[in-house]
This record gives structure tokens, C-alpha cells and sequence, in this order.
């Protein structure tokens, strides 16, 4: 992508950091936030955008999301094969998000213009370790690997509750009940750990003559988040669900990075916060299944006033494309509760929470100084439904111009839909 | 008298309020004139009497008998009213959803999930009204977005393209919630759907095409009948009846412009009806819409090609059609059709108008434009005299996600904003998880 220097002038800055800058200029050189503040100095050469008082954030975050994996057009044939899950076996951890990328998706367009910058990929959550996922840059490609952030920790999904225990007790298999689900996690860490053991045996020996153990393309997985090489992001509603899985972390001495979802996160935050756990919520999700019974609008508000780690995430593109508009549902049900988010505070759900959650926060989630520029220049207040994104950077590019068509991508999949053309003026009878 | 709505019968009790705004406060006129029970005045509100319009500012709204006595500016309050001062805050008509699955489902479980059929001889006359659930926890949380109507619709028969009849729920607070059965009958259509009807959009068609002759009396051999698919019942023909009379609409789910065109071409062949429902496609054809006087309840929210149909979705079709004169109105989108089917009626008013509906417009899709929608505008969808007093005051711009309702009134009663959200919400509010006192025992 092309990029240029440029300096944002007379904007409401909100950094992502907590802080909120009122008529500030932000300086983005060669991809890199190069200055934030009130006395910026436009070098020759240098692109002047005045802001006009709009909001300036950063690139927002999506840590949950299925483009790509499961992609638009849904169709029939996809109600019987998804790319989402490897609806095979309970313990697919071998499989990875990445292969089932479909670049050629439109929804990636439809959050680059909601000014989502940064996402995760995961697989689904119809079984107990449903495999890697990835961490892709929002950009138009050909091929997923020029999407993959370079550098990013992969992730394993996990997944509590329902979904696994129904997928796979319909079909008469493990598991069926939430026990069950327990035992699948347990029973393949112990798998893990003798694998984990036999690799440090033989690696610790230096003899070229021994043949090497196995190779387990599950295991390998489950080993690496032993390791901590790979980050655990686990799908799970209920807050006595949460509370035994972080057991199940202790026993095998692993971290859980996040509860995704993660609806009831306001019964137990002194719990996740003992636990150095991380969750990703949906403002008002609930209802639509059992486990989705106790969900309220004031998670997240609750959350981060006890002191709890708390992102957003969209899961279905309907969200993610209006990211700021949904935090405002948060914000609502907080203030309606008692309990008031400012905007630089609502921010960082989407933009420095998630980048730590990612191990990302030393380059992305910020406007300091020496980070990337990914940025979002808003048509006002982000947290208005009437506000667009009006300007996308991605490391200094501008990915996406509301008052452009030449910097908005389309799909190919979307090219030469005659549906999309003007319509043909009707025949006169 | 319960919650954040609460009015005292005497002093001055404040409703309080988010913050933003200084209190509602309730009065009364004077000592000598105790109020009747039923008779509010709702004074110094900036008022949307009539949806499409500019607020009044500084209204008066009478309200006696559940319903509206008189509006405007200069209404004076006659003894006996109880006064609720609005203190120039929004009010508007109490909102209305046109497309949910709402006391019909409580969890989406089999067992608490009445909204469709899968087998049976019920298509066109799938009436889901007796299974209708005045106590589940939607309706209280749905209201305290500002809902106090709801159109909701069958999900699916055994006899497709049809899935049964609608049902219009005023958002009362008691067992009765309907407010008119047999509202309108509803079929869906479109590509993922064909498995039902033999594996071809058109078979769709055709069937609906054969019941609406079967259902005139006109002779016509039905090949789709003989081929073995269910539903021509003389019940499913006669729920057809009024669709044909004209007294009711008939429902259309559908997403592609030439399913659109196929609805379209029914208005011209049997002279009905038509609500297109989702119509993603609809501003390829919104002077057909209009001229054939279809409206169409329209899913702000939806810009992606979810599926093959809806290749042309895009966030300005609820604006298309608005300024070509189709009537438009809302429902929500994904798990919010249903269980934030208040949150996602104002804030999908609000999408529309980010993306160009003017906010007057907006404000009618979710009010007078639902109520024209769905044949309810003699009672309900403004605020003028001798209409159903269903009204919001606001602690802000209601389409905005981050304001709340302050007090919502349905057929002149104030309702309580709680619900079971709410009470969790207490239970375990950050001053009370500190509590030694386990949770089950808090309130």
C-alpha cells in the first residue's frame, strides 16, 4: 500500500492509553506514530490533514471474529461443511484458521470501514480444542499470508459448555455433559504433558542417533501452549464454567489468555483478576440459548470499574462493523447502572485491551510514540450511531476513505454483480 | 409504583435520572384536587405528537382513560391530572418492533420455543397466538429499551413457502399482551429456503400462487399438490381469505430483486397486500415498491452478502426506499431480533439515518410508519388525541444507543423499567460483590 508522512491537525484524540487530547495534532512517519501532542512540526514533504475537531482513535481490534473462516455468501452446502469447525472430533487442535481463510470475503471491507485495523481469526467452538487461530492485518490480498500479522503469538481455541457437549453428545459420542467437556480438557493435557516430557528427553540428550519421538500435530499444539508459545482464548458463557476451567489451567500450569464471550464475567471479577484473565464480551448478547440466560448489558461496565481486564469483540460482522456504536450500548447500561465509562476509558476496550489480550500492546492499541499507525480519523464522536469512520490508516496507508471510492477495496467476489450496478430504469408500459 | 419510573400520588417524588438531564419530577396540581387514577399530564415535554414531524416544544399531553385526551402547546391541565414534568426532554410514542419471535421463545429451546411448525397440517393458519408467554423476561427488558409494541411472525410451517399467521403484542404488564391475532399472513422465500419446496425458488411461488386461487375458488390444477406437498387444508385456504379481501397483508420474506419482482407482480395479479420483509435488495426497486404501495420492514444493520441472495445488501437501502415513498419500519438484526428487539428498533433507526434517512423518518418507521405497516394506526403510532397513550420520555436522543427511557407509559400506564437484566445487574453491582452476604440471599 501506498503510504505518506502525515500529520492529523485539530483533532479530539482519544490514545487508546486512557487519555484524551483535546485540538491535537498526531504526526504518522514512515508507518509509525512519530508524535502526539500540541506542538507537532510538520516536516517538508509532510501530508496536512485538519481533523476539524473530529475524533481521532486508534485502529480498532477485533479479537474474535470468523471472517474468512466463515464466509460470506453463506450457503447450503456450508450448513453441511463449514470451514468454521472441524466438526470431527472433540480435540482438533492440530487444525489451524488459517487454512480456511477465504481472502476474497466481503466482510473484511465492512470492518476496515468500521475502522478495524487488526483482527483474530479462530475457529469455531463445537469442540473442546477447536484448533489455531490467527492474527491477520485488515488489508485487501490475494493470499492469507500477506495478511498474517508477522510476529503474532497463534492461539488455541477452546471452548466450554454447550456447543461441545451438544455437537458431539447428539451424534451418542464424548462429550456430553459439561462433565464430560471437563474430563476431554484434562485427559488431553496429560496427553500434552508426556508429549511435552518426551521431546524435552530426547532434546536434552543431543544424540543425533536417537530417533526423534513422534510427531503429533495435536499434541505439538497443546505442548506449545504448555510452553507458553501459544496463547489460550477459550469460548465460555457461564461464570461456574470459568471458575473450573481456570482449576483445569492451575493443574496443568498453563495461562487462559481470555474467556471470549463470557457473559457472566460480572459474577466472579475478582476471580478473573486473580487469575490474570482477560475477557471479550458482547455489549448485550443474551437469551438466545441457556447459558446466554444471564447476560446484561452492564458486564463490561462492571468489569472494568472492579479492575478487570475487559475487551469487545464481535464474533458476527453485524457488530464489528460498528464497533463504537455497540460500546455505546455498554456505556448506556453502566450509566444507566451507576457506573460512568468515559469515552477515552470505552476506547481501550477495542484498541489496548485487546492488544495486550494479543501480546501485541508493544506495537498496536495506542498513538504513542514508536507504534504502529494504525489510526481512525471518526466523523465525530465514535461513540454516536450517526458517527462513520471517515479516514483508515494501517501502518501509515490510508485502507479505507468514506468520501473516496478509490480507497475502498472491493472484493473480487463483488466485482460484476450487475446487482450492484445502478439499476436499469424501468421499461415504460 | 416501582423502579426508576416511580410517581408519588402527592409532594414532589423525582424519577431519577442518568445524569444527563435535571429529574422528571411528579406533582400535584393542588391539594384540593386529589388526582384521579388514569388522568396524567404530561407537561413541558419536547414532543413528537405526530412522527415525521418537528417536536412540539414544551408540550402538554393529556392523557385520560389510557388514552390521549388531548396534546399540543398551551393544553391546559385541568384539575384532577396527575403532572409528570418532563423538564424538556424527549418524549415520543412508546416504539414499536415489526419482526421478532417475542413470547415465543424464551431461550430458543425446543421446549420453550412455540414460533414455528416442522410438521402438522398447519401452513397459512398456523395461528401462534395460544402459545403466547405474557411472562417471559423479554417483554420487561425489551420495554425498558422503549418498546411497547411488537409485530411478531412465524418462523416456519410444514406447508412452505407459508409460516402461519402474525400477531401484533401491545407490552402491557399482566397475561394480555395481545393486541390483535391473525394480523397478517406470513411466507418466506428465497434460495436458502428451497429445500423445503422441492429445490427451486420458483416451486415457492408457484405454491403460493396455487393457494391464492385455491383460496378464490378458482379452479386450477395444482401440480404441486399432487406432487405431494402439504398444506392445501380448507383451514390454510380460509386463513388466505381476508389476504385476498384486502383486510390483511401477506407477509413476504424475501432478499433478491427478483423474488422483489415476483412479490410485485402478485400485487398486479391478485390485488393484495404486500409487506416485504428484509427486501435487502429493495432500493433496486423502490418506485415499483411505492407505486404498488408494499412496505417493508427493513434490517438497518445488514450491508454484507450474507447469502447469494442478498449479494446487493447495502446500509442506505432503509433510505432508498424512505425517499422513494415506500413506508418503511424495523426490526433487529441476529440475536437481536428478538431478546434486544428494543435496543436494536432505535438503534437500527439510528444506522438508518447515519446512513441518510432523515431522523423525522426514522422516528416514524418505529412508530405511525409500523403502526400504517401493520393496520394498528387508528390507536396506536402518535400522540394526538384519542390515540393509545403509549409514550417514552427520554434522557436523550432516543436513537441514540447510549441514552435510556426514564418512564414508559403503555395504554396510559406507567410501567416498571425493571427486569430480571436489572435485578442481576443489583445483585451483583460492584458495591455488593464485596458483600459477605452470599449472592443468592442479596435481592
Amino acid at each position: 500500500m501506498p503510504r505518506a508522512d502525515t500529520l492529523i491537525e485539530h483533532a479530539t484524540i482519544l490514545d487508546g492509553a486512557g487519555h484524551r487530547l483535546e485540538n491535537s495534532s498526531l504526526l504518522l512517519r514512515d508507518g509509525k506514530v512519530a508524535g502526539i501532542g500540541s506542538s507537532l512540526d510538520a516536516h517538508p514533504g509532510v501530508k496536512v490533514i485538519d481533523a476539524g475537531g473530529r475524533w481521532v482513535t486508534p485502529g480498532l481490534i477485533d479479537v474474535h471474529s470468523h471472517i474468512g473462516d466463515f464466509p460470506t455468501p453463506f450457503t447450503l452446502q456450508d450448513a453441511k461443511h463449514s470451514d468454521v469447525n472441524e466438526e470431527t472430533d472433540p480435540d482438533t487442535a492440530q487444525v489451524w484458521a488459517l487454512h480456511s481463510i477465504r481472502v476474497q470475503d466481503p466482510q473484511w471491507d465492512r470492518e476496515r470501514a468500521g475502522g478495524v485495523t487488526v483482527l483474530q481469526i479462530l475457529p469455531g467452538s463445537s469442540n473442546l480444542f477447536g484448533g489455531r487461530g490467527v492474527v491477520v492485518k485488515n488489508i485487501p490480498a490475494v493470499t492469507v499470508q500477506q495478511m498474517e500479522y508477522p510476529g503474532a503469538m497463534p492461539s488455541l481455541k477452546m471452548a466450554c459448555g454447550e456447543n461441545p457437549k451438544e455437537t458431539y453428545g447428539d451424534r451418542g459420542k464424548f462429550p456430553s455433559s459439561e462433565m464430560g467437556n471437563v474430563a476431554g480438557y484434562r485427559q488431553a493435557w496429560i496427553d500434552a504433558e508426556e508429549y511435552m516430557h518426551a521431546w524435552d528427553a530426547y532434546e536434552a540428550k543431543h544424540d543425533p542417533a536417537l530417533p526423534p519421538p513422534h510427531r503429533d500435530l495435536k499434541l505439538e499444539t497443546l505442548a506449545a501452549v504448555l510452553r507458553g508459545q501459544i496463547l489460550v482464548v477459550m469460548h465460555c458463557y457461564r461464570a461456574d464454567e470459568m471458575a473450573v476451567v481456570m482449576d483445569v489451567a492451575k493443574e496443568f500450569h498453563y495461562q487462559v489468555t481470555a474467556f471470549h464471550h463470557a457473559l457472566e464475567a460480572y459474577k466472579i471479577v475478582d476471580l478473573l483478576k486473580a487469575n490474570g484473565v482477560c475477557v471479550a464480551v458482547w455489549p448485550n448478547w443474551w437469551g438466545y440459548k441457556n447459558e446466554a440466560y444471564d447476560g446484561v448489558p452492564a458486564n463490561a461496565a462492571y468489569v472494568d470499574v472492579e479492575g478487570g481486564c475487559v475487551m469487545l469483540h464481535s464474533d458476527a460482522v453485524v457488530d464489528g462493523e460498528r464497533f463504537t456504536a455497540d460500546a455505546a450500548i455498554a456505556m448506556g447500561a453502566g450509566r444507566r447502572a451507576g457506573v460512568n465509562i468515559s469515552p477515552e476509558r470505552a476506547i481501550q476496550w477495542l484498541t489496548l485491551n485487546p492488544a495486550k489480550s494479543l501480546h501485541l500492546d508493544d506495537e498496536i492499541g495506542s498513538l504513542e510514540a514508536g507504534k504502529h499507525a494504525d489510526v481512525v480519523i471518526w466523523s465525530g464522536n465514535p461513540f454516536s450511531v450517526y458517527t462513520r469512520a471517515d479516514l483508515v490508516f494501517l501502518d501509515g496507508a490510508i485502507i479505507y476513505d468514506r468520501h473516496d471510492k478509490s480507497r475502498q477495496a472491493v472484493t473480487d467476489f463483488e466485482l460484476g454483480q450487475p446487482v450492484l450496478a445502478s439499476p436499469v430504469p424501468e421499461a415504460q408500459p | 409504583m416501582r423502579g426508576i419510573g416511580r410517581v408519588a400520588w402527592g409532594g414532589f417524588v423525582a424519577v431519577s435520572l442518568a445524569g444527563v438531564l435535571p429529574p422528571v419530577r411528579a406533582q400535584n396540581v393542588s391539594p384540593a384536587a386529589a388526582p384521579s387514577p388514569g388522568r396524567i399530564a404530561v407537561i413541558h415535554a419536547r414532543a413528537y405528537l405526530t412522527p415525521g414531524e418537528d417536536p412540539v416544544d414544551d408540550a402538554t399531553i393529556l392523557i385520560e382513560g389510557g388514552k390521549v385526551r388531548a396534546s399540543g402547546a398551551g393544553v391546559a391541565v385541568p384539575a384532577g391530572f396527575r403532572v409528570i414534568d418532563a423538564r424538556r426532554a424527549i418524549v415520543t410514542p412508546g416504539l414499536m418492533n415489526s419482526n421478532s419471535r417475542m413470547a415465543l421463545t424464551e431461550t430458543e429451546g425446543e421446549e420453550n420455543t412455540d414460533s414455528g411448525v416442522s410438521s402438522g397440517p398447519f401452513g397459512e393458519a398456523f395461528d401462534p397466538a395460544a402459545a403466547l408467554n405474557a411472562n417471559t423476561t423479554v417483554i420487561p427488558i425489551v420495554r425498558a429499551d422503549g418498546l411497547t409494541r411488537a409485530a411478531v411472525l412465524p418462523t416456519g410451517s410444514a406447508a412452505p413457502p407459508f409460516s402461519g399467521e402474525a400477531l401484533l403484542l401491545v407490552l402491557r404488564e399482566g397475561p394480555d399482551i395481545l393486541d390483535q391475532p391473525r394480523a397478517a399472513v406470513v411466507a418466506r422465500m428465497g434460495g436458502m429456503r428451497v429445500n423445503s419446496s422441492g429445490g427451486s425458488r420458483a416451486a415457492q411461488w408457484l405454491l403460493l400462487r396455487d393457494a391464492l386461487d385455491a383460496s378464490a375458488h378458482i379452479a386450477k390444477p395444482a401440480a404441486s399438490v399432487a406432487a405431494g406437498f402439504a398444506g392445501v387444508t380448507p383451514e390454510n385456504l380460509a386463513a388466505l381469505k381476508p389476504v385476498l379481501d384486502g383486510k390483511i397483508p401477506l407477509v413476504i420474506e424475501a432478499s433478491r430483486e427478483s423474488d422483489l419482482r415476483q412479490a410485485i407482480a402478485l400485487v398486479d395479479d391478485y390485488r393484495v397486500h404486500v409487506v416485504l420483509l428484509g427486501a435487502e435488495e429493495g432500493w433496486r426497486v423502490a418506485p415499483l415498491l411505492a407505486s404498488h404501495h408494499i412496505a417493508v420492514v427493513v434490517n438497518p444493520y445488514t450491508d454484507s452478502p450474507t447469502s447469494f441472495d442478498q449479494i446487493g445488501a447495502g446500509l442506505d437501502n432503509a433510505t432508498i426506499l424512505d425517499k422513494a415513498g415506500v413506508q418503511v419500519s424495523i426490526e433487529g438484526a441476529f440475536v437481536s431480533v428478538t431478546f434486544n428487539a428494543g435496543m436494536a428498533t432505535r438503534e437500527g433507526a439510528g444506522l438508518a439515518v447515519a446512513n441518510g434517512m432523515p431522523w423525522n423518518h426514522a422516528l416514524r418507521a418505529i412508530t405511525s410508519g409500523a403502526a400504517e405497516t401493520w393496520g394498528i394506526a387508528d390507536r396506536y403510532g402518535t400522540l394526538q388525541t384519542g390515540k393509545d397513550a403509549d409514550l417514552v420520555i427520554w434522557d436523550g436522543d432516543p436513537l441514540e444507543p447510549i441514552t435510556n427511557p426514564v418512564l414508559v407509559m403503555v395504554q396510559g400506564h406507567e410501567v416498571s423499567l425493571d427486569n430480571r437484566q436489572r435485578m442481576l445487574e443489583r445483585r451483583y453491582a460492584p458495591n455488593q460483590v464485596k458483600s459477605n452476604i452470599p449472592a443468592g440471599y442479596r435481592p
